[in-house]
């Protein structure tokens, strides 16, 4: 969990510092830059490239020019501003509430071992079971409502926040609740202030996996049948043989939750103050 | 950044004499046949054995033994953190069974809460003792000014050296104003040279402050410098072997180290030590 903490900060460190401390070297930083640039276009160009070339059925593999053309239609007919208006309001009220019920009982059963005794066993059979599995279940208790989309993607962030912010919670210094207690702190702020923010850096850990978790649920969410979503059109459009709109679909997932990774992240370190 | 009203904030530690008095009568702290047990697996250990010692209001009081001997068990016992125990622990007269605001401690890790500056670490006890926010940072800022961290009143602890962080954990035990101050080894973890300075600099601050202190360590010299009483403890069980008056002049200095009266306490301690030791090893060989 620490190393994951740490990788918060050194996914962007690896571009910057290097240069700083090495600045003899700045040749190679710029050759580091460059490749760097150059990822994504040639892995473009080689897609392209095999597409077209005839080893592929062009239909079912299109080149990304064609996914390209897809998406701008799916965009312009202002379509894609509802999908994604639908998908990321499942995720983020999904995300906030499971989120929210996670460190509450996180705290509940790190802090308390009768909560722990009484809820751990049941959280911890019900965790393996992935949202998708409830998706046929979900469809009979709400309908194609909205509540069963959120349902779904709460399921999956709950448990990764709970157990992180359980672990987090016995993690916490016992040397600082020992010198919090020798200050005279009562209880309510003991668990209000050094517990939550002791365990806190357990916590954003594990929002930071839920992000991701969330939009896993959102696929099985938006599989639950639906009208509106980013999912759903992959899935309207393979129905339809569009192979450049569901390629298109793919990569929009994949960039949008790309960046609330990365949003994620530059906020968590900020939610973590002190480090 | 300095606050506002100094004189109102003025700190009280000099004056925070007993208020009744029949708990001015009473010695600071009373340790009453004090035994501890521990259950291992390994079946039970007794830590500490019908322990007995009183100490007096504003004495300085180190208790020196080699590790695990119990001395820092006796000492959360008097802070009321070591829960099961036998014998009677009395500060100021009146029973101990969980940590109260005027008895401070200061560990030997410094513990500091990481998400709070140092200015805001040291204002935690009396924050939560009910001051206003402006009371609290103007205790804490002279405290910070005694301690000599005014540039880094606003520093996070992770900033700070080992040495500097320990100093803070001392103004923070302090700014309750504490009647008695326990150390556990509180320098045990620093290197040698810090450790010298910070043995002068609780020298200093204990001529300014009128707390009862209970120091733990297992370093004779640091404790023959520092006490008015040191208490010799030995280990398996741990006992008090003997108490030693320190007649040394006030105010002092490690400088101390050298003079001829202390060098000649010092041998009376390791020869006790040195007996002790024997006598753990014979036993050891025998059983």
């Amino acid at each position: 969990m620490t190393l994951a903490m740490h990788d918060a900060p050194s996914t962007r460190e690896p571009i910057a510092s290097p240069a700083r401390l090495r600045s003899g070297n700045g040749g190679f930083y710029r050759l580091n830059i460059a490749i760097g640039a150059l990822s994504v276009p040639l892995f473009l160009v080689v897609w392209e490239l095999i597409s077209r070339s005839g080893i592929v059925n062009i239909v079912l593999f299109p080149p990304p020019s064609v996914v390209a053309v897809a998406v701008l239609e799916w965009i312009r007919s202002g379509q894609f501003f509802w999908d994604l208006l639908a998908s990321l309001y499942r995720v983020t009220c999904g995300f906030v509430i499971g989120a929210t019920l996670g460190v509450f009982l996180g705290i509940l059963t790190g802090e308390f071992a009768l909560a722990s005794s009484f809820l751990s066993p049941l959280f911890h059979i019900l965790r393996p079971i992935p949202p998708i599995a409830f998706v046929p279940i979900v469809i009979l208790w709400f309908g194609l409502s909205e509540t069963g989309k959120l349902f779904l993607v709460v399921w999956g962030v709950f448990f990764t926040v709970w157990l992180s912010t359980h672990i987090g919670v016995q993690k916490v210094d016992r040397g600082l609740i020992r010198a919090a207690m020798m200050l005279g702190t009562p209880r309510r702020r003991m668990l209000q202030e050094i517990i939550l923010l002791g365990a806190l850096p357990y916590i954003v850990v594990g929002l930071r996996t839920a992000v991701s978790i969330a939009f896993y649920a959102l696929v099985a969410a938006e599989l639950a049948g639906t009208f509106v979503g980013i999912v759903y059109r992959i899935e309207i459009a393979q129905q339809n043989m569009q192979t450049g709109q569901a390629m298109g679909g793919l990569a929009a997932l994949g960039l949008i939750s790309f960046l609330a990774d990365r949003l994620f992240a530059t906020l968590a370190e900020r939610i973590v103050w002190w480090r | 950044m300095q606050p506002g009203p100094r004189s109102s904030a003025k700190l009280a530690l000099a004056i925070s004499q007993p208020s009744a008095a029949a708990i001015e009568r009473a010695p600071a702290i009373q340790v009453q046949n004090l035994s501890i047990v521990f259950d291992t697996n390994r079946g039970q250990i007794i830590a500490v054995d019908r322990v007995s010692f009183d100490v007096s209001h504003g004495e300085f009081v180190c208790l020196v033994g080699p590790s695990g001997c119990g001395k820092s068990t006796v000492l959360n016992t008097i802070a009321g953190l070591e829960v099961p125990f036998e014998g009677g622990i009395l500060v100021d007269g009146a029973p101990v069974h969980r940590p109260r605001p005027d008895v401070g401690m200061v560990f030997q890790q410094p513990h500091l809460f990481p998400w709070k500056s140092v200015r805001r670490n040291i204002a935690h006890g009396p924050r939560v003792s009910g001051k206003s926010a402006r009371e609290a940072n103007a205790i804490a800022d002279d405290l910070i000014a005694m301690i000599g961290l005014k540039r880094f009143a606003d520093a996070y602890p992770n900033t700070l050296s080992g040495g500097m962080q320990q100093r803070v954990a001392i103004a923070r035990a302090l700014a309750n104003q504490p009647r008695v101050l326990l150390m556990d080894e509180p320098f045990g973890a620093l290197d040698a040279q810090t450790r010298a300075v910070m043995q002068d600099n609780l020298l200093e601050l204990r001529e300014r402050i009128n707390a009862t202190i209970v120091f733990v360590t297992h370093d004779i010299d640091e404790a023959i410098v520092l006490a008015d009483r040191v208490l010799i403890m030995s280990a398996g069980p741990g006992r008090i072997l003997r108490h030693l008056k320190v007649n040394l002049p006030r105010p002092r200095s490690s400088a101390i180290m050298l003079e001829p009266a202390y060098l000649s306490l010092k041998k009376d301690c390791l020869d006790l030590i040195r007996a002790e030791g024997l006598r753990a090893f014979q036993q050891s060989d025998e059983s």
